[in-house]
């Protein structure tokens, strides 16, 4: 089993009315979500919350059910649990797409969508939209997630044509759940170690804190702290947008390295062999 | 719904419907929804997408810019009355009497404090317009160049790196499966991270090495990096 430290908090900000991001911590279902909704009067909450209900009911049933069968649909580059990720996050667009389509009040509502999802030794991270997702190593950051914006799309494609964007548009998302019958979520699986920390945010954060400065708060303090600081980093400087931050750190994994593995395979072999001839 | 009121010289050449959901591209040639034909105007010179209740002018890097109110501009959210200034010839864009326009204040100019949605249609114009293709299949990177493993000693030929998450181990479920006496059942894992390949150690008394050099928790996979699992001998090779 993998030991996680966890916290996760969101906070309205400075400018702002009312919060439209969800968040969603879970240590047993080993499932981290952050989703920062969009649409005015009430309708970006109920998308948000929509997003990470949804994905985190269909993981419950997962864990519940064990044994239940593949979908047809599973991707073969990815392991059974990434599949249930991706599975879970292609219905909750379904689901907002729907409410959206069917409902006046609610109509072009969307969600970014930020997920890391332990399994014994690695963490599926998925994600639509621009929160982003962490990875602190060894005192290195790296982006887990990929920035599904104009300005950031543009920019792997040609550099030099996305420095011309203007201010308004490089912002825009290029992808969001609930805005099209389906959607394309980018999707990885890394090993991790102990002493790894994954943070999730809304760009209420990213867009006024530097990778490298999310690092040094997230070293020195505990996850909850950590949390804190960094909202209070946001605020400190404009709060423009909701702020949501999720840490986990791992404190242990399940991972049992050579020698003890080999003890016990060594071990095994020798019962084996008494029970065999004596 | 708005207008676009083409003017030359204070007299009305044309007058365009802008619709949600449509764009207009404004331009020289016949294929634009607006023609202008003036040699001052480019081929394409700029579009107008509409973008969540608003509407979005870009300029399409046109030779001579495009001006709104006088200034020259990239991209501009257009309000009521503003003037376009193509080549010599004026647009007007203007909603129409009583008709819902976007409030300035909560007009997503900035950008920053508006989460929105570019409409899949437009990007896809947008990115077209600069000649390439954004990736169309669900997992993949199309484009992106795929990593694979090809045997310098221990095997044959070359295997590509298939999964997110890749194995290299004894075990008969590895995606790729080596001996070795001290070797893993898992050995090792290679994963495709956003920001390219790494390998990374999992269990096994004999960790895998990269250029010589054991790897102890993950190491990021450069092209031609030799990797060495118990008796196996691989090197990493980018192919598109």
């Amino acid at each position: 089993m993998i030991v996680v430290e966890s916290a996760g908090i969101t906070d309205v900000g400075r400018k702002r009315k009312s919060n439209e991001d969800s968040l969603f911590v879970d240590d047993d279902l080993g499932l981290y979500m952050v989703a920062d909704g969009m649409g005015g009067h009430r309708a970006g909450e109920v998308a948000s919350e929509l997003v990470v209900e949804t994905i985190q009911a269909y993981i419950t049933q997962i864990h519940r059910n064990s044994s239940r069968a593949e979908s047809e649909t599973a991707d073969s580059a990815l392991s059974k649990e990434a599949n249930h990720l991706l599975a879970s996050i292609h219905l909750a667009n379904k689901g907002v797409h729907q409410i959206a389509q069917s409902n006046d009040a609610y109509r072009g509502m969307g969600s970014t969508v930020s997920a890391a999802y332990l399994t014994d030794q690695t963490v599926i991270a998925a994600n639509v939209g621009d929160s982003p997702i962490y990875l602190i190593h060894d005192s290195t950051i790296e982006l887990l997630s990929v920035t599904h914006n104009v300005v950031t799309e543009q920019a792997a494609i040609d550099p030099d044509a996305a420095d011309k964007l203007g201010e308004d548009v490089k912002f825009l998302l290029t992808r969001a759940m609930g805005v099209e019958e389906s959607v394309r979520p980018d999707i990885c699986e890394v090993p991790i170690f102990r002493d790894d920390v994954l943070v999730i945010s809304s760009d209420g954060l990213s867009d006024l804190a530097s990778p490298e400065e999310i690092l040094d708060v997230v070293e020195e303090q505990s996850s909850a702290t950590a949390c804190q600081k960094l909202i209070e980093m946001a605020n400190g400087r404009g709060g423009h947008d909701n702020v949501t931050v999720v840490v986990l750190r791992i404190k242990d994994t399940k991972k049992r390295g050579g020698i003890t593995k080999l003890r016990t395979r060594v071990a095994r072999r020798i019962i084996h062999f008494l029970e065999k001839y004596i | 719904m708005p207008t676009l009121t083409l003017k030359f010289k204070d007299n009305v050449v044309g007058e365009y419907t802008l619709a949600p959901g449509k764009s207009v591209t404004i331009g020289r040639m016949e294929a634009n929804d607006v023609v202008i034909e003036n040699l001052a105007v480019s081929g394409h010179h700029a579009k107008i997408d509409s973008v969540g209740n608003g509407y979005l002018l870009t300029d399409l890097q046109s030779k001579n810019g495009s001006f709104v109110n006088s200034d020259p501009v990239n991209s501009h959210w257009l309000q009521h009355d503003d003037e376009i200034l193509i080549g010599k010839h004026v647009l007007v864009f203007a909603y129409a009497e009583g008709e819902e326009q976007p409030a300035p204040a909560s007009a997503p100019a900035g950008g920053l404090d508006q989460t929105m949605v570019m409409d899949t249609g437009q990007y896809r114009k947008m990115v077209e317009k600069i000649g390439k293709k954004p990736s169309d299949s669900t997992q993949d990177m199309a484009g992106e160049p795929t990593g694979v493993l090809s045997y310098l000693g221990g095997g044959e030929g070359e295997v590509v790196i298939d999964k997110k998450l890749f194995k290299i181990g004894k075990s008969a479920s590895s995606d790729m499966i080596v001996s070795g006496l001290l070797v893993g059942q898992t050995s090792a894992t290679i994963s495709k991270r956003p920001n390219g390949y790494s390998l990374s150690y999992v269990e096994g008394i004999a960790k895998p090495k990269v250029n010589g050099s054991a790897v102890r928790e993950s190491v990021m996979l450069k092209e031609f990096d030799v990797i060495d699992i118990g008796s196996t001998k691989l090197q990493f090779v980018l192919k598109s």
